[in-house]
């Protein structure tokens, strides 16, 4: 009978635990519409407005000018290819010194994590904005951006990658008598493969959107005809920039997908 | 195969390969194109070496002057970063109000129509190919500067987002369920709400938290594009070369984001004992 | 005969708690195939990896040719540990590699870093891969990769990446414990006949007293984590090794 009791007593606590983190939610989406002067009629009012401007001032799109856009499309893809490749090496060797099981020495695992953690909490059009301030405005800020940023997000994921690998290869080559060098390349990097390959497209088609909206703040491609057109109010030339983006952008997902789909 | 055979019975001066064929050639396809893209790319691509160099004479003065710390503005840049977590958090909160419905609109298993979840699949999958930072430029000058602009443009990325993700978790664990209900006569109503709601939702919550992570961030973006926050401040302290309240911004930033993934972690933690 | 490895009171503990072994003495000649027997959690993989210092020993020696290994330096670890083969039970393959490849990561312990980073092995050790690998009837699947085999093939290309160390002394883990009876016979034979032929020595930890019996020249009895028996195999009497194996099944019904 007590037992019984007990596990009424228990659900009951449940049951009001429940209700106060339901209250204590509910608390916290009010404080936060309130901090930003949010209300449900002024939405209601804009959604139909941004709808409304989309199809009527974007279409139908104005290709007069397709042509003065090949460069700076093509500017889009090369700096997302040399962003990716440049941070997938460098992302390779911090990734080794990150994972707990490849990692020379601890110290180094620590340092090269918070460096990691940094560069990554900061968005890489934050770094390029920053970055135009040193190089002067054109392609090569946008593109260290990207790479920092890149850099630091697939040293993350490449590390978890690496320690997802099991230690069975690893104690293998290890008991023969090999070198660290060659754990490296015999255990780790055949396994890591897939994942590499997988990851580092995932982070092209990630570039290709960053790359894309570079020009916004002022590092080159189509963001700088996607904000030029906008800024004079030439909207039916920015859909068609932006129709040129979202068929790139689909080709090279149709591209990786497959690209991802073949490798064993 | 029959080449390596021959390779092994062959003359004893003739070198052995060892790998795997097909791996090894898959390997060194990839790398080689891309080894050759990424040349063009350099060719192509006109990067001033003037720049460079110039640029590198100004970056000490620059790392200098970004040592040094201000914290005059710290309660504005304080508050900046809540308005960009909130923006983030409203534009989450009610895309998940959307997506919710939608992803069992659009899930194979579960959707109403064929041809309205095919449909709704393609337009979720144009939407999400524009950057954000797109939509709100969008969103800024149809309805002005500020925070609803922010959250508006981050509700389409983030609902085209969480429908994709929803549709596949539904599609990935509920058929089995779906039977069951369908066979005791359950209607569409009851495969959703009795059936597939409490296996999938552990599996939700965890697509919030990471979309959540994403948004901030794109939130910061989104200030440097006129939508408010903190990314406003940031760039208005570049534009104005003002070093030393930059500072204080870009840790702030750092700080936000870190705590974020550390609370983030915590909450995926609990739900993982709380499911198992 | 000559002595291969001298174990002097060995212990081992993890976590300054778990005392896994406790003063193992043991003495391996050339020659010599001596089974480890002892229930679950006995100690048998700590002591094998103790050896080869795959785990740190707490305290004891470990001397193999005169040479003390739990002093050794690194260089020294890895001349030691070229000459000595590991078999495992989950045959720990790279996947992804070719079985030639596999087979040929046995050099690796006598080559530079530079020349194991490039695979620079020299045409007469691929070509003692290949002869390793038709011995023990794979002949067919050298270049296949190592993730198409099946568990008994698995298991005889380890053997073959064992053998091209030329070990003096061969260490197998539970080798045939994850292998259906007749790939487990295979298995065994092979270890067996070539370890014989080529007087190398072998420890052999086993689940299965008769089959302990059948190959052994010895068998050694582990019991959390001491040594309890070490005899020939006629010995070894069915009372004996329900003697080895009784406490841990009696604990294991208390915990239930
Ligand atoms: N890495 C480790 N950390 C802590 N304790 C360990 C570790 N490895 C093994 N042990 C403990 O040491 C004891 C001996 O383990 P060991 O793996 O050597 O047993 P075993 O005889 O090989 O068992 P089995 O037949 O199941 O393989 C066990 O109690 C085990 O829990
Ligand atoms: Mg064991």
């Amino acid at each position: 009978m007590s037992h019984k009791k007990v596990t009424m007593d228990l659900k009951e606590q449940k049951k009001i635990k429940r209700y106060f983190s339901l209250i204590f939610f509910l608390l916290i989406v009010g404080l936060a519409m309130w901090y930003v002067d949010f209300n449900f009629i002024e939405l209601a009012k804009s959604i139909p407005v941004f709808l409304g401007f989309i199809f009527t001032d974007f279409l139908p799109p104005n290709f007069s000018d397709v042509k003065k856009y090949v460069g700076p499309v093509l500017d889009t893809i090369f700096v997302a290819v040399i962003a990716t490749c440049v941070s997938s090496f460098l992302a390779m060797i911090l990734a080794i010194f990150m994972a707990s099981n490849t990692t020379p020495h601890p110290v180094f695992r620590i340092v090269c994590r918070g460096i990691v953690s940094f560069l990554r909490s900061i968005p890489f059009l934050l770094w390029a904005a920053l970055l135009v301030v040193v190089f002067g405005v054109g392609v090569l800020p946008g593109l260290l951006g990207l790479i920092l940023y890149g850099t630091a997000f697939l040293a993350r994921v490449y590390a978890e990658s690496v320690e997802e690998i099991g230690s069975e290869c690893t104690e293998a080559i290890e008991a023969v008598g090999a070198t660290y060098v060659h754990q490296l390349k015999h255990a780790i990097i055949p396994q890591f493969i897939p994942s590499f390959f997988s990851w580092t497209l995932f982070m092209f088609e990630i570039n290709l959107r960053g790359s894309a909206i570079l020009g916004i703040v002022g590092a080159g491609g189509i963001g700088s005809l996607i904000k030029g057109t906008m800024d004079l109010f030439q909207y039916s030339k920015t859909s068609t920039v932006i129709m040129i983006l979202i068929t790139m952008i689909l080709v090279v997902e149709y591209i990786t997908t497959r690209i991802r789909e073949r490798i064993i | 195969m029959a080449v390596s055979q021959h390779s092994v019975k062959g003359s004893r001066r003739e070198k052995i390969s060892i790998g795997h064929k097909r791996t090894q050639r898959q390997q060194r396809i990839f790398f080689f194109s891309v080894l050759i893209l990424f040349i063009f790319s350099i060719v192509m691509i006109d990067i001033d070496g003037s720049a460079i160099a110039k640029g590198m004479e100004r970056l000490p003065v620059i790392l200098a002057s970004l040592t040094q710390i201000s914290f005059e503005h710290f309660l504005e840049m304080l508050a900046g970063m809540v308005t960009t977590v909130v923006i983030a958090f409203l534009a989450v909160l009610f895309s998940f109000v959307i997506s919710f419905f939608l992803a069992f609109l659009v899930a194979n298993n579960t959707t109403p129509n064929r041809y309205l979840g095919l449909g709704l699949r393609y337009a979720v999958m144009i939407i999400r190919s524009v950057p954000t930072p797109i939509w709100v430029l969008i969103a800024v000058a149809s309805i002005g500067f500020g925070p609803m602009a922010g959250i508006i443009g981050l509700m389409f990325p983030t609902s085209s987002f969480l429908i994709k993700a929803f549709s596949a978790q539904i599609e990935e664990e509920g058929t089995e369920v779906i039977e069951a209900i369908r066979s005791v006569g359950g209607t569409w109503i009851h495969v959703v709400f009795k059936g597939l709601l409490p296996t999938i939702l552990t599996g939700m919550i965890a697509t919030l938290g990471v979309r959540f992570e994403i948004d901030v961030h794109e939130s910061v973006v989104l200030g440097m594009v006129g939508a408010g926050g903190i990314g406003y401040l940031l760039q208005s302290y570049i534009q104005y070369y003002d070093f030393a309240n930059l500072t204080l911004g870009i840790l702030i930033v750092f700080v936000t984001m870190f705590l974020l993934e550390l609370s983030l972690n915590r909450i995926r933690a609990l739900l993982r004992t709380q499911s198992s | 005969m000559s002595t291969i490895l001298k174990i002097i009171n060995l212990t081992k503990r993890y976590n300054d708690e778990t005392l896994a072994l406790e003063g193992i003495n043991l003495e391996v000649s050339r020659g010599e195939f001596i089974s480890v027997i002892g229930p679950s959690g006995a100690g048998k993989s700590t002591l094998l990896r103790c050896i080869n210092r795959l785990i740190e020993p707490t305290s004891g020696e470990v001397i193999f040719l005169g040479q003390h290994v739990e002093k050794a330096n690194k260089a020294e670890l890895r001349k030691i540990r070229a000459q000595i083969g590991m078999i495992f039970q989950h045959y720990n393959l790279v996947p992804r590699l070719s079985v030639l490849e596999n087979v040929l990561h046995g050099r690796l312990g006598y080559m530079s870093s530079i020349k194991g980073l490039f695979s620079l092995y020299s045409e007469e050790e691929k070509e003692e891969a290949i002869e390793w690998l038709r011995k023990v009837g794979l002949e067919k699947e050298i270049f296949k990769r190592a993730d198409e085999l099946s568990g008994g093939q698995k298991q005889r290309v380890g053997i073959c990446r064992a053998m091209m160390q030329k070990p003096k002394l061969i260490l197998a883990d539970e080798p045939i414990a994850s292998l259906d009876p007749k790939s487990a016979e295979v298995v065994m034979e092979t270890i067996y006949h070539n370890c014989i032929e080529l007087g190398i020595a072998c420890l052999v930890n086993l689940h299965q007293v008769e089959i302990a019996k059948k190959y052994s020249t010895r068998i050694i009895g582990i019991k959390s984590g001491k040594l309890v028996f070490d005899d020939t195999p006629d010995k070894l009497t069915d009372e004996m090794s329900r003697f080895i194996y009784e406490g841990k099944e009696s604990e294991m019904y208390q915990h239930q």
